[in-house]
């Protein structure tokens, strides 16, 4: 009898498990069928019957592609694949995706040890840790010239330019256009103002913020926000002054200030922040249990996703002073190893990601960012766009890779989110959470 | 021979105590709710369409059996390709270890020299030495030998990593392998090698059973040494293909769970129909050593 | 160093003992067994770690072609840093509750299971499966479990449990032990039943005449009788615990701040994220030196064991 209902139960499980493992495969057939509708091979076979006669000359080059990652820009290689495909089907890229936060710098290191791949795509902070050991190699100008100037600044090291800024994201607070609307809040400019609304939400039983503690990340990330805005706005050089011994946390007021509204957010927050996830997070925003996110463009694709006609906008997170910037990141950032031996076929793809303007456009709507590219707008509908243009308009616009460069995000401004974090628990006192941000000095510079 | 006991004192376990067997019985099927539990949990994520993931509470049925999140993914995975992978490495690797492992295992056991006795110790610390932390000489010795990137540098690494705790279990082991019968072999004028695979080899088979089964799990499942060894997309083994899609689709994680089940599938099902080998083998040489 | 001494020392050996030729060439076929492994060992594990404790002594960032020497500053430092210590701190209360709870839980089990109840092959199964599953993938499903499966059951019964273990430093232990003795109890327990079913019969019957009741039989008789399937779990145990890191990646990060961190966790995040290569190596150094010790006691309780045995 039990042998009996053993082997019944064994049965169905095997059944089930061969269901399931049939109906994938099919629909896997499917897929691959509706994929190749919108593009892969048609495309290919388009291609080959098109150009074939000009490039049938060059040999077939394969190229290594290290990219790191961010959430939202999975899933852009198929689009850069397709468009290669049809431009320059002698070209393979052989891609490796790694998460940018975590693997990609393990990833530079091992290879650093024993040969770059031919195209590398992290931020543009990385340019600034890579460069000056000389394995980058220049991007040429023909490419450059397709960008937007801005796009140059923090990724030139000694007057050469080592990245190819591709998108950019902008950080700063999204609120709930519909909710501000109801209650008459108006777009805080100052720590009062936003004090008010705090209360107001507070008193209406609104959580105020929504957040995700649970990633370090996230905590991090505003920190450098909130440094932006109070310590680098008014001393650009800060974070080189404190490697000079000036400054320090423990004794600078800004940027304890800037420490400080961690705690706020921490006590306006959902009460699980530390369990909570972006996705989760995110939900909670949209479906208005939430008034307001420190977070960045990295959000909207969740925001859209969960809800298309959710209407948000974004400001920058009042300072002290009352003239916060919106912040910007130049995100997408392309690098190229100054000992590959195919420089010609990694010149082709760079001219393919500057060039094609419809894979620009497609890559920008996917990932729900800005671009950097000349004459490039994405067509994703953004509810932001018009608070974007406003602080665009009045200059109050402000690149946080100048923060990003004097304090590195991996060993410095990771390990002190972490300190944040403990602060926030409970866990620590402010004065040792200061104190181990100072003792980290070493660790702040990438060189 | 297991059997055999189970037999023996089955009728002692007849007592009249059947409310005490009730009560386990109810306690040990709680507890099976409690282990299934995060098991059920993925597979109904697994059908879950990004909207219902977010309005919908966790514990809600999907609204249909939607494959959708299957078909990617089985795309995002490369199934076919990382799953042969996955079970080429492991594969090759248990086979040489077991060999390598028994040889040295019982070299060690026979041969009184003072060499053999710090071949022991040399080879036990190294269950101790934690490969994880030592990733990047570890990655430079692999390009140095030019075995990164290839088949036989991921195996070569298994077997480097793993040939310290077979040493280990198979030492012990040996023991229970009657001197006797290779004297006896020697006598009759057997090299060591022969005597090894005549004689010893055939006795070892339930340690190697053992020793094969663990192996086979923590090179299945290894994720680090992978990631450092193989970037070749058709080199890729499962664990860093999900891996990856975990940290690419952290906002979709619906995906994720299907590429979970995928990947939990076709392991499952070879454990649940050899079942009775695989529980044999696993425990045969543990209990004995 | 060691290796080389004792091989010259066996060549003198065998120069002195060429009388008796037979022993001699039955130690060099021993050796020839021995050597494949013991060189792809050497190469694989030992030269990294040599090569490790090389960097422990500079102040290599993992990148650059110059690596500073710096002497023993590593090693001073790592004295002075709490964040080293508190994971050391963590990875053996992890260790300590890991080995106990599993082993008492699965002994548990195997011992329930072994009790002649019902369907034992179906709950035999549904305990082993998680251990099919990588840890990398527990993690992720334990996050999931913690921070959404679990609080909707809080909703749907109208309870309060707090079941955000990873959410807090006084629970995120808690949490990862949960996580990490659901995916390995089921494998432990097989051990332990396969042990159990092997022990003689005649025993129990014996103890019985003698009078021993059950709680008295178990300790007395089933508790000695398992001893090789008890040191092969709490090794295993063990040393699996002291190297956790694969969960830790999918589910906390180490986290909340840095409540979670395990040592090669931190010495991970160290010599990689935190650029500060040497200084990690002699972390790991550190920890490798420790095991040691630690392999050194074991090895010499079981070797006492296999004597009474």
């Amino acid at each position: 009898m039990k042998k009996k209902v053993v082997s019944v139960l064994l049965a169905a499980v095997m059944v089930m498990g061969m269901a399931a493992g049939c109906g994938s495969g099919d629909s896997g057939d499917t897929a691959a069928d509706t994929q190749n509708d919108n593009g892969a091979e048609s495309s290919e076979s388009d291609a080959d019957g098109e150009s074939a006669g000009d490039t049938s000359s060059s040999e077939k080059v394969t190229l290594s592609v290290l990219a790191g990652q961010s959430t939202t820009d999975a899933g852009i290689e198929e689009f850069i694949d397709e468009a290669l495909a049809e431009q320059y089907p002698e070209i393979t890229l052989e891609w490796e995706c790694v998460d940018w936060g975590n693997d990609f710098q393990p990833k530079m290191q091992q290879y650093m040890q024993s040969g770059l791949p031919d195209i590398m795509i992290g931020k543009a902070q990385d340019v600034a840790t890579y460069a000056p050991k000389g394995v980058l190699a220049e991007i040429d100008s023909t490419y450059l010239d397709r960008g937007l100037d801005a796009a140059r600044e923090n990724v030139t090291v000694d007057g050469k330019t080592y990245g190819l800024v591709y998108n950019a994201l902008y950080q700063g607070v999204y609120y709930n256009k519909q909710m501000f609307k109801d209650n008459g809040w108006e777009v805080p400019e100052t720590q009062e103002d936003l004090q008010k609304i705090i209360d107001d939400c507070n008193a209406k039983g609104i959580t105020p913020f929504a957040s995700h503690m649970v990633d370090t990340w996230s905590i991090g990330n505003v920190t450098m926000q909130f440094m932006m805005n109070d310590v680098f706005n008014k001393d650009a050089e800060w974070g080189d002054k404190f490697r000079n011994g000036e400054v320090s946390f423990s004794d600078s007021k800004e940027a304890q200030t800037a420490y400080q509204y961690n705690k706020l957010i921490y006590d306006n927050t959902f009460p699980e922040t530390f369990s909570t996830e972006q996705t989760d997070c995110d939900a909670k925003m949209v479906q208005g249990e939430a008034a307001m996110k420190v977070s960045g463009s990295w959000s909207i694709q969740n925001f859209l996703d969960i809800d298309e006609n959710f209407e948000f906008g974004i400001f920058p997170f009042p300072n002290q002073t009352g003239d916060s910037k919106l912040i910007f990141e130049p995100n997408i950032t392309i690098m190229t190893s100054a000992q590959s031996e195919h420089q010609d076929a990694i010149n082709k793809v760079l001219d393919v990601l500057t060039g094609n303007k419809d894979l620009a456009v497609q890559i920008l709507d996917y990932t729900k960012t800005a671009s950097m590219l000349k004459d490039v707008t994405p067509t994703f509908t953004n509810p932001s766009q018009e608070d974007i243009d406003k602080y665009a308009a009045d200059g109050r616009i402000v690149d946080v890779t100048l923060g990003n460069n004097q304090l590195v995000w991996g060993g410095f401004q990771e390990e002190n989110a972490k300190d944040i974090a403990a602060w926030l628990q409970g866990d620590e006192t402010f004065e040792d959470c200061l104190k181990a941000s100072d003792d980290r000095v070493e660790a702040s510079s990438a060189n | 021979m297991i059997v055999e006991n189970k037999k023996l004192y089955a009728p002692r376990r007849r007592w009249p105590r059947m409310n005490a067997t009730a009560g386990i019985q109810i306690v040990m099927t709680l507890m099976a709710l409690l282990f299934i539990a995060p098991l059920l949990m993925i597979i109904n994520y697994s059908f879950k369409t990004k909207k219902e993931l977010y309005l919908n509470s966790p514990l809600s049925l999907p609204n249909s059996l939607n494959f959708q999140n299957y078909i990617n993914a089985y795309k995002k995975l490369d199934l076919t390709t990382t799953f042969t992978n996955t079970f080429f490495y492991t594969a090759v690797s248990v086979v040489i270890l077991a060999l390598l492992c028994g040889t040295t295992a019982w070299a060690i056991a026979r041969c009184k020299k003072k060499f053999f006795k710090f071949c022991y110790i040399y080879f036990v610390v190294g269950i101790l030495i934690p490969y994880q932390a030592l990733f990047l000489p570890i990655y430079t010795i692999g390009y140095k030998m030019h075995l990164t990137n290839t088949r036989f540098g991921i195996i070569f690494m298994y077997i480097a990593t793993g040939v310290s705790f077979g040493v280990f279990l198979l030492t012990s082991f040996m023991s229970t392998v009657p001197l006797e019968l290779e004297e006896a072999a020697r006598i009759d004028g057997c090299s060591v090698f022969r005597t090894y695979f005549l004689i010893v080899l055939p006795l070892l088979k339930p340690a190697m059973a053992t020793l094969i089964i663990m192996q086979a799990f923590q090179i299945w499942n290894d994720y680090l040494l992978a990631s450092l060894y193989v970037s070749k997309k058709e080199l890729k083994t499962l664990t860093v293909a999900i891996q990856s899609l975990f940290s690419a689709q952290s906002s979709d994680y619906t995906t994720a769970m299907a590429a979970i089940v995928i990947s939990v599938l076709p392991i499952a099902i070879l454990f649940l129909s050899l079942q009775k080998y695989f529980i044999k083998g696993m425990t045969v040489g543990a209990v004995k050593g | 160093m060691q290796v080389s001494s004792l091989f010259t020392g066996k060549d003198v050996c065998i120069m002195k003992k060429r009388a008796c030729s037979m022993e001699t060439r039955m130690a060099r076929q021993y050796l020839c067994l021995v050597l494949p492994g013991f060189i792809i060992f050497t190469i694989g594990l030992i030269i990294p770690l040599l090569l490790a404790f090389r960097y422990s002594l500079t102040s290599w960032d993992g990148m650059t072609v110059e690596k500073t020497f710096v002497g023993l500053k590593n090693y001073i430092e790592l004295f002075k840093d709490s964040d080293f210590r508190n994971a050391w701190w963590f990875t053996v209360k992890f260790t300590v509750g890991n080995t106990i709870i599993q082993n008492v839980v699965a002994l548990l089990f195997a011992v329930a299971l072994d009790s002649g109840i019902k369907a034992q092959k179906l709950y035999r199964t549904v305990f082993f499966i998680p251990c099919l599953i990588s840890a990398v993938i527990v993690g992720f499903i334990w996050l999931k479990m913690f921070s959404n499966v679990l609080p909707a059951i809080n909703d749907l019964l109208g309870t309060n449990f707090n079941f955000l273990l990873f959410g807090e430093k006084s629970t995120v232990l808690r949490g990862l032990l949960i996580a990490n003795n659901w995916q390995w109890i089921g494998y432990w327990m097989l051990i332990y039943l396969a042990g159990l079913q092997s022990v003689p019969a005649e025993l129990y019957e014996a103890a019985k005449i003698d009078g021993a009741g059950t709680i008295k039989r178990f300790f007395n008789v089933t508790i000695p009788m398992l001893a090789p399937s008890i040191t092969i779990c709490v090794v295993g145990i063990t040393t699996g615990s002291l190297k956790v890191y694969d969960l830790l990646v999918s589910s906390t990060k180490g986290g909340p701040g840095r409540a979670s961190t395990s040592i090669i966790y931190q010495t991970y995040t160290t010599a990689i994220n935190g650029r500060q290569y040497g200084y990690g190596c002699a972390m790991s150094v550190t920890l490798v030196v420790v095991l040691l010790l630690v392999a050194l006691v074991q090895v010499k309780s079981l070797k006492s064991r296999e004597v009474q045995a």
